[in-house]
């Protein structure tokens, strides 16, 4: 029996039922919102340096902008959407019920659910790298376009979980869980020089970036934020926490009594 | 098919269900207690929705809050509506039946058997935003009975449902417990469980008050203290009748004189005694009514009597 397929169909079941214009318009708003804001900023780049432009002198800078404002904005706020109300929606609409009663419902749900954030918010991640990449110029977007894809693709996949754990333990002010956690941890502890910031996720994907693209002038004067463990060291690290945060998201979905609204 | 021994379960210091001890094996059964009966919880802690605070719950010999399969046996129409709008109900009971981990090419025809078994088939494919209550209560019901289990659990299932569709549930419910499968219909009104099963099980604030046929829990309302109103215009040659039998607890003539008000400990000694002094008295009764010889007043007795306040 393919069950281990189900995940893949609570996915599609999930997608077939996002195509509404609500959600549409978040997508292109997702992808619009990092394309309008590096476009801007190339023009100005242009127009400012006029002949003293080129596009290698702006590559880091673009590289760190694209960086920030797609795996660390757009990604965030597209799973912040998708990722975190996996379960709050259900146990407030009252269709939790109909899911927890089947006898593959609860993980399949909650994994279905994490494939359908990261494939929504993928899909519009790497649409914005893509459109980024032509808008700041090819000869560099060329260079910076694989790497933010894959910063793009382990920034959904980390962070999902991340939210999921958060979505199962906080069932109720789920989206205010999520958005303390991320501005404290993800965007403040990440930055603080210390042993701390290794254990957020954003601190391990702007280690990537610098290690791949051997950006030495970033790296020099910000080590403790930026990291210097190498490429396989973080993503080893993001994958064994993507791994731990999902089991823990599991087996608290296994054993949580969420309410039903309905005790009579 | 479902056995609780013990089982207890608290909402911090709030009683859901108290102390239910009950097995029974399988067939149909109505659960009837008023909002707030202890109901829905039950039903929580039979599909592994709760876990019991103290107690065991096994439903077909297995613990539904440690082994998730026997879910597959069990279906459920909850109380709570369905808010999936742009979606169908072919669509969404495929894939409820899809959860329970049967194979994908199974899934769509078992769908659409059981939503032509609730007469579903015409509107199946159009969203649900667009279905009436009524329909989405057959909705409800299809995926309850769409993978076929051994027990279905309906939790007010007739929620919504014009005449028609109640007889059309009654007659799948009704075909559903002569099959030899187990049914739990829980509801707050006798009359829509009498028409399915006769044997109940009455629950009220969390307790398990009595356990029956609907003859048995006829005698229990006869057996129970009751006020009986009696209203004609001879009503006040019954007084002196009543005052001196040990049964009645007070009498009250209302102001009209054609109004008699009986506190009896015993109903069942009026409804034997009355007929008799009417015909020997040759007296005109024109109503004969027990405000609170409905379920309420059953239950309150009941209670009453599990508390040890009446004997």
């Amino acid at each position: 029996m393919s069950t281990w397929a189900i995940p893949l169909d609570v996915m599609l079941f999930e997608l077939r039922r996002s195509f509404t214009v609500g959600r549409s318009a978040l997508w292109f708003v997702l992808v619009a919102f990092p394309v309008g804001i590096l476009t801007a900023v190339s023009m100005i780049a242009r127009l400012r340096l006029g002949e003293e432009y080129t596009a290698a002198l702006l590559e880091e800078r673009f590289g760190m902008a694209m960086y920030f404002l797609i795996p660390e904005v757009t990604c965030l706020l597209g799973l912040l959407l998708w990722a975190t109300p996996a379960i709050s929606t259900e146990v407030e609409g009252q269709t939790w019920v109909y899911l927890a009663m089947r006898s593959k419902g609860r993980i399949s749900v909650l994994l279905g659910k994490y494939l359908t954030a990261v494939t929504w918010t993928l899909s519009a991640a790497i649409t914005a790298v893509t459109l980024s990449c032509v808008a700041i110029g090819w000869e560099i977007g060329s260079n910076l376009w694989a790497v933010l894809c894959l910063l793009a693709l382990l920034s959904c996949v980390a962070h999902a979980a991340l939210y999921v754990v958060i979505g199962a333990v906080f069932y109720r002010r789920t989206m205010i869980a999520a958005v303390t956690y991320t501005m404290v941890v993800e965007y403040f502890v990440s930055f603080i020089p210390a042993l701390v910031n290794q254990i957020t996720i954003n601190y391990r994907l702007r280690g990537i970036l610098i290690q791949w693209k051997d950006w030495d002038t970033a790296t020099t004067p910000a080590q403790a934020i930026l990291g210097s463990d190498s490429i396989a060291m973080h993503m080893t690290v993001l994958a064994v926490m993507t791994i731990l945060l999902l089991a823990f998201a599991t087996h608290r979905v296994q054993r949580t009594e969420y309410p039903t609204q309905q005790e009579g | 098919m479902i056995e609780l021994s013990g089982v207890t379960k608290l909402y911090g210091r709030v009683i859901g269900v108290n102390d239910l001890c009950i097995t029974l094996p399988t067939a149909g059964y109505g659960l009837i207690g008023p909002n707030g009966s202890g109901k829905t919880t039950l039903i929580s802690l039979l599909i592994g929705h709760l876990r019991p605070t103290l107690g065991q719950v096994q439903v077909f010999g297995v613990d539904p809050g440690r082994d998730r399969s026997v879910l597959r046996r069990i279906g459920l129409c909850p109380a709570s509506d369905v808010l999936y709008p742009n979606v169908s109900a072919l669509e969404w009971v495929t894939y409820q039946v899809r959860l329970h981990g049967f194979p994908r090419r199974d899934c769509d025809p078992l769908a659409r058997t059981a939503l032509a078994t609730v007469g579903m088939t015409a509107a199946m494919n159009r969203p649900m935003g667009t279905y009436s209550l009524g329909m989405r209560q057959r909705t409800k019901i299809a995926q309850a009975i769409a993978h076929q289990p051994d027990l279905l659990i309906l939790d007010e299932p007739y929620n919504g449902l014009d005449p028609v569709g109640r007889a059309d549930m009654t007659r799948v419910l009704q075909d559903w417990t002569q099959a030899g499968r187990g049914l739990i219909f829980a509801s707050h009104v006798l009359q829509e469980i009498e028409s399915v099963t006769m044997s109940f099980l009455l629950i009220q604030g969390g307790r398990l008050l009595a356990s029956g046929t609907a003859d048995e829990i006829d005698q229990l309302l006869l057996g129970q203290p009751m006020k009986i109103v009696v209203k004609g215009p001879d009503v006040r040659d019954l007084l002196s009748r009543l005052a001196e039998v040990r049964w009645v607890d007070s009498l009250e003539l209302k102001r009209d004189r054609e109004s008699l008000a009986i506190s009896v400990n015993d109903a069942g000694e009026l409804y034997r005694a009355l007929p008799a002094w009417v015909s020997e008295n040759e007296s005109r009764i024109e109503e004969l009514s027990s405000p609170d010889g409905d379920l309420s007043a059953l239950f309150e007795s009941l209670l009453k009597q599990h508390r040890g306040e009446t004997v």
